[in-house]
């Protein structure tokens, strides 16, 4: 190697795209207008939270102690949420499980099919669960099975886009290996590949249920059952000790729900 | 030289297992990966194939496995052209077995439930799904691994086989799919010599019951320890084809030291 000076190695210059003091200039110059111009188009207005956040103060302070008269009734639309989030995973999930094999490069039979998979999924994905259920709640009525439906649409589309790059992340080798004995593809996606995708497969079906419970505590705010049915009426008609206990339940399940989940995938690892 | 053999012996002639005619590969005009390459393999027969990288090793054994289809040439499976249709080749795929350098074992299933992927093709689609082998099945993949020395193993995880002990397990894979070739890129490559040691006396072992191994090696005192009859290739040509014993060792160093950069 050439010396640039006497004793001097010339080091390499940075890399990347933001190369240089203009760059890196113009770079800051375009961060400031994004902010700016969203600061504005958010119309955050700080002196706003704080004439709003005495009231707030208010609020918590009639709220205490949360009543506790309508437990049992409270607790019914809770499990009702957890149920929601259950059953929309699964299906969900059993929906998925043909299409991520579909959608993924390396295991798909053809590209005529792997398309209009991920296309589909992509478009499943795009609309949120809440927007969904509020489709069906106008289609089949009120009621926590229009959440369920919203929720198996959209987890349908975001677990199977998510399988399918687990399985596309798997080392090639082991699937060649098994191909180069002359068993069929079927054969060798079954035996060969699942072992490899299952736990993170299941890893992401626990990560969507408990998104997906904290998730439906919204839900029944357009309508779609659950406690976020109660939440919108407590909130609706000012009852505050009742608000209070529907957040601390909604707090606690969703606690417990998200350290059942990561003790479960810990285990799975 | 054959033909002369057979009219000594009264015996017929050996029978051939697998065969390479005319094989000739060119990537580009002025790329030859392979120039009228032939020999032919006999049941029991352990073949090594040295040469310095870029010889065309990899590309013989991927004609060989049907993989690339050679510009001319054929390669026959038990006297079958592999290439004149989808059946053949499937036949031929359940015939010969392959062996890699980085092993390809699954991951987390066990060194018996690898050993059973060679019995795939064997068993309906069924069986697959719900993994339930016969008991015939899962006996002779015991029997597999016993040959390869691995009995203890049968329980345990592939990813927590040494790499040695992994590449035995594809060689009781092999064994298992009743392949009657196996073709070995770069086996013990990636091995240390006393692992190396430990599967090329396994692929000896499938010699002994019958198999035929072709096996590309990068040590000549490998490919002399284990091999009968020893191929070299330089630059797409067969340059050497004899038995170990009258193998010209300066000769093939020669072919080593004039081709490297």
């Amino acid at each position: 190697m050439a010396t640039s000076r006497a004793g001097e190695y010339p080091e390499p210059g940075p890399r990347g795209w933001i190369r240089g003091r203009g760059r890196f200039i113009l770079v800051l110059v375009l961060l400031a207008i994004f902010y700016s111009a969203s600061w504005h188009l958010a119309r955050v207005d700080p002196a706003k939270l704080l004439t709003g956040l005495p009231k707030m103060a208010g609020w918590a302070v009639k709220a205490w102690p949360p009543a506790t008269d309508e437990l049992p009734v409270l607790l019914l639309r809770t499990a009702e949420t957890i149920a929601m989030a259950a059953i929309g995973t699964t299906a969900a999930a059993l929906l998925a499980l043909p299409l991520c094999v579909l959608a993924a490069r390396n295991v798909t039979p053809s590209l005529a099919i792997y398309y209009p998979a991920r296309w589909f999924l992509n478009a499943l994905r795009g609309v949120d669960s809440f927007v969904f259920a509020l489709l069906f709640v106008a289609a089949v009525g009120l009621g926590p099975f229009a959440g369920v439906l919203g929720i198996a649409l959209h987890t349908w589309g975001s677990t199977a886009k998510l399988w399918a790059e687990a399985i596309e992340n798997i080392p090639p080798g082991p699937l060649e290996a098994a191909a180069a004995t002359g068993a069929s593809r079927l054969k060798v996606v079954s035996y060969a590949l699942l072992p490899d995708v299952a736990p993170s497969m299941v890893s992401v079906g626990l990560f969507w249920w408990e998104f997906n419970v904290r998730a439906s505590t919204v839900l029944g705010v357009v309508g779609a059952g659950g406690i976020g049915q109660e939440l919108k009426n407590s909130m609706d008609l000012l009852l505050f000790p009742r608000l209070l206990t529907i957040i601390l339940l909604i707090l606690v399940t969703v606690t417990v729900i998200d350290h059942a989940s990561e003790w479960l995938r810990r285990k799975l690892e | 030289m054959a033909p002369a053999q057979a009219r000594v012996a009264v015996a017929p002639a050996p029978p051939i297992v697998a065969a390479a005619e005319g094989l000739t590969k060119r990537y580009a005009p002025d790329v030859t990966a392979l120039a009228g390459v032939s020999f032919a393999v006999a049941p029991g027969e352990f073949v090594a194939v040295l040469g310095p990288s870029g010889a065309g090793k990899t590309t013989l054994f991927r004609c060989l496995t049907g993989l690339t289809r050679p510009d001319h040439g054929t390669v026959r499976i038990d006297g079958r052209d592999i290439w004149t249709g989808a059946r053949e080749l499937r036949a031929a795929r359940q015939t010969v077995a392959l062996i890699f350098q980085q092993f390809n074992l699954i991951r987390r299933l066990t060194a018996l439930e690898n050993v059973l992927v060679g019995r795939l093709a064997h068993v309906s689609t069924w069986r697959v799904l719900l993994r339930r082998f016969t008991r015939a099945d899962r006996q002779r993949a015991l029997s597999c691994l016993d040959t390869v020395g691995l009995l203890d193993k049968a329980a345990v995880r592939a990813d927590q086989l040494s790499g040695g002990q992994q590449q035995r397990v594809a060689i009781a894979r092999a064994l298992a799919q009743n392949a009657r070739v196996i073709l070995a890129d770069e086996p013990v490559a990636s091995l240390d010599p006393e692992s190396a040691a430990t599967v090329l006396a396994s692929l000896r072992f499938a010699v002994g019951a019958g198999v035929a191994v072709v096996a590309s090696l990068h040590q000549v005192h490998l490919a002399r320890g284990y091999a009968d009859r020893i191929l070299a290739l330089r630059a797409g040509r067969l340059v050497q084809d004899a038995p170990t014993a009258q193998l010209d060792v300066r000769a093939l160093e020669q072919i080593y030291e004039r081709s490297a950069p």
